[in-house]
């Protein structure tokens, strides 16, 4: 539990203004969220980044900062089943490491580790993999609770899953960019 | 506290790879402002922005802005192009894009 408050609050900061920048975007460019919002969902981006290379200790901040979302009121006791949606969500990420590990990819950050922390094409593949489980576990929750007005398809099922690999795709490197001259005086 | 700053810097590292990948590595910080801006702007239009478009969202003056397509131009990152609607106007849009 070293470090759990630093990581928390990082991780709390990161996934809320991913949380703001996306929520500002959907507001400003479309009347309703749908396709094009889907298509860039940038929360993905903390998910992945926060649990590789926080671990466990990011789950609950990023809980809290899905929890703080659009979707939720503390004071509306019927929203509460809205929770489990957003609990598959943030764990789609650990399943993609878990089911990574048991196919002998193991996480690390030494050029011998199968799956480096350091490489952003393991990233990319951890995305790709959370992203399966995110769009199948988060419709099958909404269909089977029956939390959607409208009928989850299989379109609903792809859009997310082009959603969060696009989503992260821009959220990285948009950090590559802007971090550019903190990266150059590094190397 | 030096486990955080090492998942940090790991974190850098992979975005470093990207960046390398990416080819972005050699550029001034105007070339990436105008870079950036030209980026943001493909998302919203994919026909290409206009360089008045370019110099008020990029935040930087005309003549710096000029310079900076012109040198992004010579290496194959951007075509300027003319446009169809307006003979007077030349039209930024990013090289895979205009492929």
């Amino acid at each position: 539990m070293k470090n759990f408050l630093t990581v928390s609050l990082t991780t709390f900061v990161f996934s809320s203004a991913l949380w703001i920048i996306w929520s500002f975007f959907i507001l400003h460019f479309e009347a309703s969220p749908n396709w094009l919002g889907s298509f860039f969902y940038l929360p993905h981006a903390a998910r992945v980044v926060c649990i590789v290379y926080f671990g466990w200790r990011a789950v609950p901040a990023l809980f809290l900062a899905e929890l703080w979302g659009p979707y939720f009121d503390i004071f509306v006791i019927s929203t509460y089943i809205n929770l489990v949606p957003t609990v598959l969500s943030v764990l789609s990420v650990p399943l993609a490491l878990q089911t990574l590990n048991i196919f002998d990819f193991h996480l690390g950050n030494t050029k011998a580790s199968p799956l480096n922390k350091r490489n952003y094409k393991h990233i990319a593949l951890i995305t790709l993999v959370s992203a399966i489980y995110n769009s199948l576990l988060v419709n099958l929750a909404v269909s089977n609770l029956e939390l959607s007005s409208q009928e989850v398809g299989i379109n609903q099922v792809i859009r997310f899953f082009i959603g969060d690999i696009l989503g992260t795709a821009v959220v990285l490197c948009t950090l590559a960019f802007m971090l550019n001259p903190i990266l150059r005086n590094k190397s | 506290m030096k486990e955080f700053y090492q998942n940090i810097n790991d974190a850098l590292n992979m975005l470093n790879g990207l960046e390398n990948d990416l080819n972005i590595r050699h550029f001034t910080p105007n070339e990436l402002k105008v870079f950036y801006t030209i980026i943001t702007r493909s998302a919203f239009n994919q026909h290409g922005s206009n360089i008045t478009e370019i110099v008020e969202n990029s935040g930087m003056s005309r003549s710096t802005v000029y310079k900076t397509l012109k040198k992004l131009s010579t290496e194959g990152i951007i075509d300027i192009n003319q446009s169809q609607d307006d003979g007077r106007e030349s039209l930024i849009i990013l090289n895979s894009l205009a492929k």
